[in-house]
């Protein structure tokens, strides 16, 4: 907490602030470097988003464990369905929970991971699945 | 007398011609396809104007095949030093233009010798690889050749960093000098990396496949985790290069290039606390929790599609370099497993090689329990992070944030593997094993014999994780150093770095560790 004292058209005003988050503490760390480089700034800034890995399509070939269809959204671990949040003939989005896997002490929610309608849901409530099962499948 | 000027005349037309490596006309093909030539890439690295280059004018040494009358302008690589953001930097860039950027023995000598160069100066090497392979003309001699760049890929490792970026076809024998640097950038489309191609799988197994799912930057960063970054085209992956050179040194002599403000602010964060789900068996998002924990946008994430139940990358911490290792809860619960092993202690090897300190972010449930896992060695790879963690001497700082299981606990740099400082959450769970598990197998006649059976193990289960699932039990025994707030987090873990940049530590001289592999 922070008081402040702001005078506003000759009134003053006493106002307590609350800091949550320090903004611009990052910014004199990092001092023009020396020399020819002056543009690295411009450089470096756009490439610190962007020079994580290009997003690979993940093709089929490259999860091999995935034994079923394109459409297949498969289990990452063994564990017990725990939730179930869509049924068959749903339409989903991208990101949507489909269903909770609990192992390992922890919930682990499954994605969808594109739109699309819900055409199988292969397991119920407290169905224990294998890693690399087919959970549901969206067409 | 000045010099003739026949004899410079001669000169600049003889560098003319090399630098045109395979004719003006492929060198457009090439850029009309969208893609860099070898020097292309070399300008794209280095600051403008600085490149250095040794061996233009070398000959290649074949005499068979008729290779006698062919001239090879630069033997098919082209080699040099010069400055990267104002530091300096060794690079070679094979040539596809001439004789296909094959390896022969003079390519291979001029290869080697700005390893030597580099080693002796102590300068990162960073080689664009863009080669049919072996010149086979040259037989033996293009496989020593090879063998000449293997072995000093070795010399040089843990001594000066490598980074090894796959713009063309990197086939057989070739393979393996990238897969010694300590950095492979694979540009998606024009590059292919593999021992063998779908061709010779065919001819020897029977088995058909493709080079997509053999060979191609997708199989190599999500599946085989032979590669770091992938890149959209030649000059995505320059800038991944530039970017990796901001966090090292230029060799393990010297600190990585921290940038230490004047003064060190000890906000807190509040913003923290949203991110810890109050359930805790709700996954708590460990990408966030590292982009709030860290100068914002400083984050550089390694091997990001391969292994994802644990995350690692370099990131700064008010301006102080550091490596991060962090368990992913959103993925795979977060556990520990044979790939997310080696991801992790590879990465603990690099940094400690040049001096970079670890900070560890920890919520880890255990090992991942299956029939694949321990088939495939899990005790032999988990063990590489036990090896890794113990021989780094580097600063090592470790959170636990969450959960702190059994061996993996110990996996993620305990205190009892030489971390200089421990910090927990209030919502740390710091025990040998569930509460669950714990009082089934502690108490297993007593519930069998109770009157209610399920009553009591809730009783039992409630108790356990009074005592045991919280951190103020390790924090009794001297396991962690401190219990912090959430909000706290960044000013705590950047006082505790700042004051072990100076830290020393030796070990009894050997040739080195035998880390299980």
């Amino acid at each position: 907490m922070k008081k402040l004292r702001v005078t506003v058209e000759g009134k003053v005003y006493e106002v307590t602030v609350e800091i949550l988050d320090a903004g611009k503490e990052g910014a004199p760390l990092f001092p023009p470097a020396v020399g020819s480089v002056s543009a690295a700034p411009v450089v470096s800034a756009p490439v610190a988003s962007a020079s994580v890995s290009a997003p690979v399509s993940a093709p089929a070939a490259a999860a091999p464990s995935v034994p079923a269809g394109p459409g297949a959204v498969a289990s990452q671990l063994a564990g017990k369905i725990v939730s179930l949040n869509v049924k068959e003939g749903d339409t989903v989005k991208a990101g949507d929970v489909l269903l909770a896997v609990e192992a390992m002490k922890m919930n682990t929610y499954v994605n969808a991971p594109r739109d699309g309608k819900v055409t199988k849901v292969a397991v119920v409530v407290g169905d224990a699945v294998n890693e690399g099962q087919t959970l549901v499948v969206i067409e | 007398m000045p010099i003739s000027q026949a004899v410079v005349d001669a000169l600049r037309k003889k560098r003319e011609v090399a630098l045109n490596g395979g004719g003006k006309d492929k060198l457009e093909e090439r850029r009309k396809k969208g893609l860099f030539t070898a020097r292309d890439r070399l300008d794209g690295l280095f600051d403008s104007s600085t490149f250095q280059e040794r061996g233009l004018f070398v000959q290649h040494s074949c005499h068979n095949f008729g290779m006698e009358k062919k001239e090879l302008p630069a033997d098919g690589v082209v080699t040099g030093t010069g400055y990267v953001s104002g530091t300096p930097v060794a690079a070679f860039s094979q040539d596809f233009t001439v004789a296909g950027g094959s390896l022969g023995s003079i390519h291979a000598k001029k290869i080697v010798n700005l390893m030597d160069h580099a080693l002796k100066a102590g300068l990162p090497i960073v080689g664009f690889m863009d080669s049919g392979g072996a010149r086979i003309q040259e037989a033996v001699e293009s496989l020593s050749g090879y063998g000449q760049v293997f072995f000093h890929n070795v010399l040089a490792s843990g001594v000066i960093p490598q980074i090894a970026v796959i713009a063309g076809p990197c086939a057989g024998g070739a393979a393996y000098s990238p897969a010694l640097t300590d950095f492979q950038i694979m540009i998606k489309k024009q590059a292919n990396m593999f021992i063998c191609g779908p061709d010779v799988i065919k001819a020897a197994t029977g088995q058909t496949c493709t080079m997509e799912e053999v060979g191609s930057a997708a199989v190599h960063a999500t599946t085989s985790g032979n590669i770091h970054f992938v890149a959209e085209n030649d000059a995505h992956a320059i800038q991944i290069v530039k970017q990796l050179l901001t966090y090292l040194p230029a060799n393990n002599m010297v600190d990585p290039p921290h940038k230490l403000p004047p003064t060190l602010s000890l906000t807190k964060h509040k913003s923290m606390e949203a991110l810890v789900p109050a359930d805790s068996k709700s996954p708590l998002d460990m990408a966030a929790v590292i982009a709030k924990l860290f100068d914002a946008n400083s984050f550089l994430e390694v091997q990001r599609d391969w292994a994802k139940n644990i995350i690692v990358g370099f990131a700064r911490l008010k301006g102080m370099v550091v490596a991060i290792i962090a368990n992913q809860p959103m993925v795979k619960a977060g556990t520990l497993d044979i790939d997310a092993s080696d991801k992790a202690a590879r990465f603990i090897r690099f940094a400690n090689c040049f001096n970079i300190p670890i900070v560890t972010l920890v919520d880890v449930p255990g090992f991942l329990p299956g029939l694949a896992q321990e088939r495939g060695g899990i005790i032999r790879h988990g063990a590489k992070m036990l090896f890794a963690y113990s021989a780094a001497t580097v600063p090592k700082i470790t959170m636990i944030l969450r959960k702190a299981y059994g061996g993996a606990y110990l996996a993620m740099c305990s205190k009892d593997l030489g971390a200089d400082f421990v910090f927990a959450w209030p919502t740390a769970e710091i025990a040998v094993m569930g509460a669950e598990g714990a009082v089934r197998v502690l108490f297993r006649k007593e519930l069998k014999e109770a009157a209610d059976p399920k009553a009591r193990e809730a009783e039992l289960i409630a108790e356990y994780r009074e005592k045991f699932a919280s951190p103020y039990q390790a924090a009794s025994k001297a396991l962690i150093d401190d219990v912090i707030e959430p909000a706290d987090t960044r000013a705590a873990l950047a006082m505790a770095l700042r004051n072990l940049l100076s830290k020393r530590e030796t070990r009894p001289p050997k040739k080195h560790g035998n880390i299980p592999l």
